[in-house]
């Protein structure tokens, strides 16, 4: 059974200080400080296909990330080719806690079975959704 | 030089073999499996999408609730493709997956999204388990592709 499903992380532009890059199962997520126009942000990107057999641990990666209190946490999604429920459960409570604590959450770049999942539920409308990095770190 | 006929006599759907695979958390490899036979049953890559998703998220609630393998079957008819999916869990509540969850319950979409995307969902579950149905029609679709 074909088990390497794993995208490569996309090369870290230059201002960029990576924190870790993690592998498990399935799922590539890095994680990086940016900034935009003086305003710090942190991007996380996630990459491969995220589901029940690994939201626990993405979850995990993301609280980390959200205890930091960043004012902006950005997910790209542009390299995940799949997305389940379990999996987008993470991301709204990465939204609420965000919330809760007065920061702001944004992804960018659904691929077309994320974009549906994400349309479908309207979790899209809750969560803000850019094109690009760069539309969603200028807010 | 011989005279090479594909498709002779009938240009409408030919039912593909069965396939029948036992997953435990290898859900990867069954949403691959399935779109694979989805596109070349010809349903289009939006709808093969959404099939991968209700069978990914069927599976799902056999990794989640279970406690065993499961078995997925996926055939082709005439006019539509079929994912069966049994295990040996339980869901007590007939109308499971049939009221729209609140974003804020942070749950409970896994078989409301099948239903919504699926043209026919059939469910039975029982002291023995669960079996679940998914079906999506061909019919719209202009036709299957066969591979070469």
């Amino acid at each position: 059974m074909r088990r390497d499903h794993r995208v490569p992380v996309r090369a870290v532009p230059s201002r960029s200080a990576v924190w870790y890059n993690k592998c498990v199962e399935l799922l590539t997520v890095s994680v990086t400080a940016r900034e935009s126009a003086g305003h710090p942000y942190t991007l996380v990107t996630i990459g491969g296909e995220a589901d029940v057999t690994n939201s626990g641990e993405l979850r995990r990666l993301l609280e980390d990330e959200v205890a930091k209190q960043p004012r902006t946490l950005i997910v790209d999604l542009s390299g995940l080719r799949f997305m389940d429920s379990s999996a987008l459960h993470t991301l709204l409570r990465v939204n609420r806690s965000l919330d809760r604590q007065g920061g702001i959450f944004a992804l960018v770049s659904p691929q077309p079975a994320v974009a549906k999942i994400l349309r479908l539920t309207t979790a899209d409308r809750l969560i803000p959704v850019f094109d690009t990095v760069a539309e969603a770190a200028a807010g | 030089m011989y005279p090479v006929v594909l498709m002779a006599r009938d240009s409408g759907p030919v039912p593909r073999g069965p396939v029948s695979v036992s997953y435990t958390t290898d859900l990867s490899a069954v949403r691959a499996v399935v779109h694979r036979y989805a596109v070349a049953a010809g349903l289009s890559e939006a709808r093969a999408i959404d099939l991968v998703l209700a069978v990914s998220e069927v599976a799902a609630n056999t990794v989640r609730h279970a406690g065993s393998a499961g078995r997925l079957e996926i055939w082709q008819g005439t006019d539509e493709i079929v994912c069966r999916l049994s295990d040996r869990g339980v869901i007590a509540d007939p109308l499971a997956g049939r009221r729209r969850p609140s974003l804020d319950d942070l749950g409970g979409h896994g078989l409301w999204l099948v239903y919504q995307v699926c043209d026919k969902v059939e469910l039975c579950s029982g002291a023995a388990g669960t079996t679940i149905a998914l079906h999506m029609a061909l019919a719209a679709e202009g036709g299957p592709r066969h591979a070469p």
